[in-house]
């Protein structure tokens, strides 16, 4: 009997790679902590999907998807959703 | 207001036609070289080239040109009449008429350009198709086809497929003949465009989402920014450390 083959995203995941420009959590924390805020690569990480997770939580409230954890995840980590945000903050930033 | 063919048909439709004894005499003469019996002999047949050339009415061709076609047959089928043989001339003329029609069609008819032969062999095959479904309760294959007709088995393919650009049509073709005010190209929805609706609820969602963006905190946005790599942390002074801090952080370097 094969082995369990683990999750497999509907849309696919979101990697620095797929990002142009996109940093690593270790380059983060690297880039973070030189400029004088210190953090390792786990609480870069960490961070990072507390914030889409406070993203997506506004997100789903307007949907009317209930804002379970399991949904805030599932959401936060769906490129789609992220492409969407990178948009916006894109917008904001010009 | 009549049209110049309403004109046409009226004036095609007053000429009497030949008996079968005019139609050998005006041969005679042709073969004569009289070339005034030629005309009488096309004039008198001008009816029988409108109404093959209805037929093909459905074939998208303007009518006027069909007809002009039609007529074309009929003057090829005038020099090749052998009166001799003994068949009425319009029995004759119809064949002719047919075929100059039916090439005109297959040059003209489609966008894409087939072959008269092409065309023709396609059709054969419609019809072979038909009559061995007919017979056999399935269609012919390939090499049956072949075999049959007697012709390669790279014309016949290349005939099924030239069959399938019969019905093309151009994105510019007007909708409802050449008066009609729109063209097809104009109909066809736009998948990609967002309607008023979706756009609104882009709009609220990116306002949403924009406000939520602002909420985090300023370390939070800068993560954000460089993992989706935006921008880059250069301004110090937005993040709350202290002085000291940073001034032990520059002696570590």
């Amino acid at each position: 009997m094969s082995m369990p083959k683990g999750h497999k995203s509907s849309h696919g995941y979101a990697t620095v790679s797929s990002l142009d420009g996109g940093l690593g959590y270790r380059e983060i924390a690297e880039r973070m902590t030189s400029q004088g805020n210190k953090m390792n690569h786990s609480t870069a990480r960490n961070v990072f999907l507390s914030s889409m997770r406070k993203v997506a939580k506004d997100a789903c409230v307007m949907m009317g998807v209930d804002p379970t954890e399991e949904n805030l995840k599932r959401v936060s980590s769906d490129p789609r959703f992220q492409s969407g945000v990178i948009d916006i903050l894109r917008e904001s930033h010009v | 207001m009549k049209s110049s063919l309403d004109v046409y048909f009226k004036d095609v439709g007053k000429r009497r036609l030949l008996t079968r004894e005019e139609e050998v005499s005006l041969s005679k003469m042709i073969e004569a070289g009289d070339p005034k019996a030629r005309a009488h002999m096309i004039e008198s047949n001008l009816r029988l080239a409108i109404s093959i050339a209805k037929k093909y009415y459905y074939s998208g061709c303007n009518m006027e040109d069909l007809i002009q076609e039609s007529n074309i047959g009929l003057m090829k089928a005038v020099e090749k009449f052998d009166w001799r043989r003994g068949f009425k001339f319009s029995t004759y003329a119809s064949w002719w008429i047919r075929q100059s029609v039916s090439r005109y069609i297959s040059s003209h008819g489609n966008t894409i350009k087939i072959p008269a032969h092409t065309s023709s062999l396609g059709w054969k095959i419609k019809r072979l198709t038909a009559e061995y479904e007919e017979e056999f309760n399935q269609a012919p294959t390939i090499a049956e086809i072949t075999e049959i007709l007697g012709v390669t088995e790279s014309m016949v393919k290349a005939s099924i497929q030239a069959s399938r650009f019969r019905h093309l049509v151009s994105f510019d073709a007007t909708i409802g003949g050449e008066e009609g005010g729109r063209k097809i190209l104009e109909t066809i929805p736009d998948k990609n465009s967002l309607t008023p609706d979706d756009l609104l609820d882009r709009e609220r969602i990116s306002k949403i989402i924009s406000a939520s963006l602002s909420r985090l905190s300023k370390r939070e946005e800068q993560v954000m920014r460089l993992r989706f790599g935006l921008s880059d942390v250069e301004d110090k002074s937005i993040f709350e450390i202290s002085e000291e801090e940073v001034n032990k952080l520059e002696a570590k370097k």
